[in-house]
């Protein structure tokens, strides 16, 4: 079938055509030039106007906070609408780049800033904190979510996000639980910490309640914790803002790590942590069975309603008596697209919510963290003897000892999901050392902040 | 396969029409007005694409900025990162759940139903039978992930009966995640190939089965000398159909586990999701793509050949 | 036959315990879709007080109505012009023998096997620098494409077993090939059409790779797809999430229900891409 053959040869070459074409036309994509957007020029505070606006927002499910501010916000100015697409955060992590490239929002939660940035994706703040006069606030608050425009480590250069209010990290106790172990006050060093951790084992009470299931490693909340009790949140927060140089795997990171593995093998944590997301653990707390969880202050407002009066928190306590306190804390951050459409709106929602007295009692009452803004701004009033009053006061115990870090989580856009969640998982099913694991992490980190 | 059956056919009337293909020359051309509209879809849709993963796994891409021609670094990392080819590692662990469950226990169980696939319930069967096949994978991911939690029906049971020892959090635990997700894939797909099977069955001369038994034949012979033989066809599309659902798994894996715990249940097709879109690293996604492509040709195609030979 | 009678047992008993194992996760779905929201129920249990509320709450929640509507408009967008291609392409294929159909069908036949996911990145962007990211067209047209092969592949084999005398008389009668095909072929290949619209209303429906990765609003999604945001959503909520699976997998069902004898025997013929 001479005729067959002359047309499928024809088709073939077609193909194949068809196929070296583009190889030969040079890679996808183009060459992006340095960013040079150093935040526009503004003489004048902008506002939402008085024509109505739809602002477009991608928050995150399961925090109430952000929901009531632009409530709020929406009673206080009328003719602002919002259109608020949510998600769990591990989902907005991995949909971020795109979104913020393909479909900007107006007011995004973001996850970690270093590549967004790199990428152009993320509005350049600067215009707005001079206007507003940010730049007057403590500046601890906003250098996480300060970079070079175009890349470079974090914590220094233009303004790329802002926060809602200011979290810290530490932990939370059960009070009747600690009653029955006789536990009376937070312990003050690690040593007592272990203590309370084997009498709750003996009680037959789980000392930890963890999650570290699916694409979200809870136990980097313990390890970096012990992190910070067995070195100093300097070289961590290098490490984070991608620094020249830093590693993670350091002797006292290994101690932590040693010691977090002696936690694991001592049984301390539930026996299905690895298959357990953040909400059952939740759940579990509050359902009373659990002594600790690792968590942070955004939980303190629905604590407080859950279970009033039954709950406590403290930092985490330092390695040796007296020692500074250390812990996580960040802005709950909030950036715009480069390409977002209402950025001056949207500029002005944020100053609210760190200036308006009824804003910043949502950020206490509902979110539960202190607030952002000057540092005379209006406190709201917290009843003693809550969870809420515990953590705020927490919060500033670890501003005064200096010792705010990021967290370990955000030093890349994909550490958390490709490196500290496997390894951490790893580590607690036994397959994975304490060295073994920062070492993983460490060549990952390498890899991707190479590139 | 439904190619052989297709193609099968074909031979007999092509024969015979060779004489009314010569006086339809003419329409040779204008046939293509009627294809031309798929082949536009596929070739814009399907075909280019297909071609743009090959080009874009030469390159260093980030999905924004500029891409460097990196030659085949992309399919070295592919088989040299552990994370990368681990996941390859997994699919075909996969295969022996979503594929060897299914076609043998199908198998089995259609032997021994044979003899009542007209009955009611039997009919009734058929259609519960399909179900799995109708909803969405998606579902079927949530309704197994609660099922095998560690408060799930399956832990439930398990204690009712006293092994208490061995109830975990299935999907959670190192050991037996893979194996978990196997077993909704299994699930998934068992119903399908019973039926087929059933269905390949019911082709079979019920004298042979008789023949058989006054010979002396055992049920055990039976299956194994005329059962077997006689489904070779059905086998054959069931091992197709679970190879490629095994190899290009996604919905239930990212619904279920997303590639945990640590990185055991991660397959080929979460991967190229996880490496384009999260660490936007097109081009390594391009390449495992192209391996994945090429893999689940590699093991297609030795099946058709094996089901086709006979005829 | 004292061994027929027992071999016909324990196929009933076969065949019931198959039918439980395929049954149970939906049992328990539909228990835990009743516990108060927010609740970790232990397996299943049946709850005190049986919340039939958090079937209403996952529909608002799950904002249903617009769902149904926009997977209702994606299968309305893929599924006829994909039998009308399939069909037309088949047809020339299949009975027209086009010229260089073999080499044309080897290219349609490569497409059989081939996993989205083989496809998915450069479609992105294809979609994206088209302008259609986020439109339910990001899911129509691609779909129309990948549905090809299987549709081109199973319409051929209907009209090649077509005798060719139907055309000839047709032909005789005066009609131009058009008119035989809307005319003669069309209405004969009603059955094998009809099975292939089933199968591809279903994978439409359920479609999941290409909706999470084209379309980032759940509106403008398919069930799947939507399904998945909601777990996305709520999965931190398993009642609700129950209750918003078997509500987003309802519509299958009962369409299942009602053409069942066509869905099964399609998708056993079909089974080859299923």
């Amino acid at each position: 079938m001479p005729r067959h053959d002359r047309h499928r040869r024809i088709a073939i070459g077609l193909v194949t055509l068809a196929a070296t074409l583009p190889v030969a036309c040079g890679g996808p994509g183009s060459g992006s030039p340095q960013s040079t957007d150093t935040g526009t020029t503004l003489t004048e505070r902008p506002t939402c106007g008085k024509e109505a606006v739809t602002m477009s927002g991608y928050f995150e499910t399961g925090f109430p906070m952000p929901k009531a501010l632009t409530d709020e916000f929406s009673k206080q100015f009328p003719n602002v609408k919002w259109d608020i697409r949510e998600d769990q955060f591990a989902v907005i992590t991995q949909n971020a780049p795109r979104v913020l490239a393909d479909d900007p929002p107006d007011l995004m939660r973001l996850p970690q800033v270093s590549e967004l940035v790199k990428d152009n994706l993320l509005k350049n703040l600067d215009g707005y904190a001079k206007v507003f006069g940010w730049n007057s606030w403590p500046a601890s608050q906003l250098a996480q979510l300060r970079m070079k425009p175009g890349g470079g480590p974090r914590g220094e250069g233009s303004l790329f996000a802002m926060g809602l209010n200011f979290s810290v990290t530490g932990v939370f106790y059960n009070k009747t639980l600690a009653e029955r172990i006789g536990m009376s006050k937070p312990p003050a060093t690690l040593a007592e910490f272990d203590d309370l951790l084997t009498k709750a084992r003996q009680a037959n009470i789980t000392p930890i309640v963890q999650f570290n299931g699916g694409a979200t490693g809870g136990f980097a909340f313990p390890l970096q914790n012990l992190m910070a009790a067995y070195g100093e949140p300097g070289p961590i927060n290098n490490w984070i803002f991608q620094k020249p140089g830093a590693t993670i795997d350091l002797a006292s990171n290994q101690k932590a790590a040693q010691h977090l593995a002696g936690w694991i093998k001592a049984g301390y944590f539930d026996r299905d942590a690895n298959a357990m997301d953040y909400a059952k653990m939740m759940s579990k707390f509050q359902a009373g069975d659990g002594l600790f969880m690792f968590n942070g202050d955004w939980e303190s407002g629905s604590l407080d309603k859950q279970m009033p009066g039954k709950v406590g928190f403290f930092p985490f306590p330092p390695g040796t008596t007296g020692g500074a306190a250390a812990a996580m804390s960040a802005p709950l951050t909030f950036g715009m697209a480069a390409n977002a459409k209402h950025a001056d709106c949207a500029a002005f929602f944020l100053d609210w919510v760190a200036t308006n007295p009824v804003a910043r009692r949502i950020a206490v009452d509902v979110g539960g963290s202190h607030p952002m803004g000057p540092a005379d701004g209006p406190m709201p009033q917290v009843a003693p003897g809550t969870v809420t009053a515990e953590t705020l006061t927490a919060g500033a115990k670890i501003s005064q000892d200096n010792g705010a870090m990021d967290f370990i989580a955000n030093a890349t856009g994909a550490i958390y999901a490709k490196s500290w969640t496997p390894q951490l998982q790893k580590l607690f099913a036994g397959e994975q050392t304490p060295e073994g694991l920062l070492k993983s992490v460490q060549s990952d980190y390498q890899g991707q902040v190479g590139r | 396969m439904a190619t052989l059956v297709a193609d099968r056919a074909e031979v007999a009337p092509r024969a015979a029409k060779a004489t009314s293909r010569a006086r339809r020359y003419g329409q040779g051309w204008i046939a293509w007005l009627f294809a031309a509209p798929a082949v536009a879809f596929y070739t814009l849709f399907v075909l280019v694409p297909m071609v743009r993963t090959v080009q874009y796994s030469f390159y260093e891409w980030d999905g924004i900025g500029p891409s460097p021609w990196v030659g085949l670094d992309n399919y070295v990392r592919v088989f040299t990162d552990p994370e990368l080819s681990g996941t390859i590692v997994n699919a075909f662990e996969l295969i022996v759940f979503f594929s060897g469950i299914p076609v043998l226990l199908g198998l089995a169980i259609a032997a021994t139903i044979r003899r009542i696939a007209t009955s009611r319930l039997a009919v009734v069967a058929r259609t519960v039978l399909f179900v799995p096949q109708v909803i969405p994978l998606v579902a079927a991911g949530i309704a197994w992930s609660w099922l095998l939690s560690s408060t799930g029906l399956v832990n439930q049971l398990l204690s009712a009966i006293g092994l208490e020892g061995v109830t975990r959090a299935w999907l959670g635990d190192f050991a037996t995640a893979l194996p978990a997700v196997g077993v909704i894939g299994a699930w998934v797909l068992l119903g399908l190939c019973t039926l087929l099977l059933l269905a390949g069955l019911s082709k079979i001369d019920p004298a042979l089965y008789e023949a058989a038994r006054l010979d002396g034949a055992g049920p055990m012979r039976e299956f194994f000398s005329i059962t077997v033989p006689s489904l070779r066809q059905e086998i054959g599309v069931c091992v197709t159909v679970t190879v490629i659902a095994a190899l290009a798994s996604f919905d239930i894996v990212y619904i279920a586990t997303q590639g945990g715990p640590g990185n055991t249940t991660m397959v080929p097709g979460l991967e190229i999701y996880y490496q384009a879109f999260v660490e936007r690293q097109v081009g390594v996604a391009s390449a495992l793509a192209v391996v994945l492509v090429v893999l689940v040709l590699v093991c297609v195609l030795p099946v058709q050949r094996l089901t086709r030979e006979e005829s | 036959m004292i061994v027929g009678w027992r071999e016909a047992w324990i196929g009933r008993l076969l065949l019931v315990l198959l039918m439980a194992a395929t049954v149970v996760p939906f049992v328990s779905l539909f228990v835990t879709a009743l516990h108060p929201s927010g609740t970790y129920p232990a397996g299943l249990d049946w709850p005190r007080e049986p919340r039939w509320s958090n079937f209403t709450s996952a529909f608002e929640a799950a904002h249903m109505g617009e769902l149904l509507a926009s997977s209702a408009l994606i299968v309305v967008g893929v599924v006829p012009v994909s039998l009308l291609l399939a069909t037309m392409a088949g047809f020339a294929i299949g009975h027209l023998k086009m010229v260089g159909r073999r080499p044309v069908f080897l290219l349609f036949v490569l497409g059989l096997t081939l996993p989205f996911e083989g496809i998915v990145t450069p479609l992105y962007y294809q979609i994206r620098d088209m302008g259609l990211l986020n439109t339910r067209w990001a899911i129509i047209l691609p779909l129309i494409g990948l549905f090809m092969p299987f549709g081109v592949f199973w319409m051929r084999a209907h009209f090649v077993n077509m005798p060719d005398d139907i055309s000839e008389a047709a032909q005789i009668d005066g009609a131009n090939i058009w008119q035989q095909f809307w005319r003669v072929h069309v209405p004969l290949a009603m059955p094998a059409i009809s099975s292939l619209a089933i199968l591809l209303f279903l994978w439409t429906w359920n479609q999941f790779l290409l909706a999470i990765v084209l379309v980032d609003d759940p509106a403008k999604r398919t069930m799947a797809g939507a399904l998945g945001a909601f777990q996305g959503q709520w999965g931190t909520d398993i009642p609700l999430l129950c209750a918003g699976s078997l509500l987003v997998l309802a519509p299958t069902l009962i369409v299942f229900l009602i053409f069942q004898r066509r869905f099964v025997s399609a998708l056993l013929q079909g089974s080859l891409k299923g």
